[in-house]
């Protein structure tokens, strides 16, 4: 039996998510008209929809999170891309969603969010990089993990910033007060 | 908002992906000094398919273009100047064409739906040992 409580919970957390998700797919979509490659290293992003599943992990626990990573990757694959550009971006998405899980476990208040989505950012290339190189069949690929590797640190810290300022924001709101982490 | 936005750790954090990251790429600039377009003639333009060896042509100072094609698509490169583009391609991404001119060894060029893969390779150390051989 839940109680009332644990049931008002339960829907704030799905209300949550699904506004999340749909954020995350509409910054997706953004991100996917900024021509990021063209003058950087193809494949090169932005990383805007990371700023809600931070968020997401900030607030909520892992499986949730991971709730969050799977719907936004089907989601955005089924109104961007094919079923092979679906694997690539889950592939990245899971081992960022690890890392920064991880991370916020073991690291206490060492790292701030800025640093795990660094972290998170850079996990994402690695696990693209590493689909991309199983499909081609060659690690040759990896030639291009060391820029991409600094346009992670780049674009990592803009994404923290931003999550920095939507928690903030966020932990104001009464139907975020329930969900307040006494961590960061 | 509490706390300082950058903690120690992340400064950490941060400074190490940056230098192991210049680790890599530094030295790529000082080698390719050394070994100028004099050492075109031991280089050759590799494309593969779905990792297998699929055409080898010569690294030319002279335009040409070569067209693969497959049941998935087309791709089309020009080898001039010492270096190697992807100029059209009908891939779904066209991820392809943003990866430029392409001049180094161990660069390059990869179209994922069609997973071809264009890259130099440097003969220059394999044929220095059929001289010693000779010699």
């Amino acid at each position: 039996m839940t109680s009332l409580a644990e049931e008002s919970l339960l829907l704030k957390k799905t209300v949550i998510l699904a506004i999340f998700s749909a954020v995350a797919v509409v910054l997706s979509l953004v991100e996917s008209m900024i021509p990021l490659g063209s003058f950087m290293v193809p494949g090169a992003k932005l990383g805007l929809a990371n700023i809600m599943i931070l968020t997401c992990l900030y607030f909520l626990n892992g499986r949730d999170t991971f709730l969050l990573v799977m719907l936004k990757t089907l989601l955005s694959a089924m109104i961007l891309g094919t079923f092979s550009m679906f694997l690539f971006s889950l592939f990245g998405a899971m081992l960022s969603f690890v890392v920064m899980y991880g991370l916020m476990k073991i690291s206490g208040k060492r790292l701030s969010l800025i640093g795990i989505s660094v972290a998170g950012g850079i996990a994402h290339n690695i696990g693209q990089l590493a689909a991309a190189g199983i499909v081609i069949d060659s690690l040759n690929i990896f030639y291009y993990l060391p820029v991409l590797m600094i346009a992670g640190v780049a674009t990592g810290i803009v994404v923290g910033i931003a999550v920095r300022y939507l928690t903030n924001a966020l932990g104001h709101m009464k139907m975020f007060a329930a969900f307040k982490p006494d961590l960061y | 908002m509490k706390g300082k936005p950058l903690k120690k750790g992340d400064v950490i954090l941060i400074g190490i992906v940056l230098i192991a990251a210049l680790a890599f790429i530094v030295p790529r600039y000082f080698f390719d000094k050394d070994s100028e377009k004099n050492h075109i003639e031991n280089r050759v333009v590799q494309i593969e398919i779905d990792g297998k060896p699929y055409k080898t042509l010569p690294l030319t100072l002279e335009e040409q273009t070569y067209t693969v094609k497959t049941d998935k698509g087309f791709n089309e490169i020009r080898i001039h100047d010492g270096g190697v583009e992807m100029i059209d391609a009908d891939c779904p991404d066209r991820l392809c064409l943003g990866f430029g001119f392409v001049t180094r060894p161990g660069q390059q060029i990869v179209c994922l739906p069609h997973r071809v893969a264009v890259f130099i390779e440097d003969h220059s150390g394999q044929e220095d040992e059929v001289d010693d051989v000779v010699g």
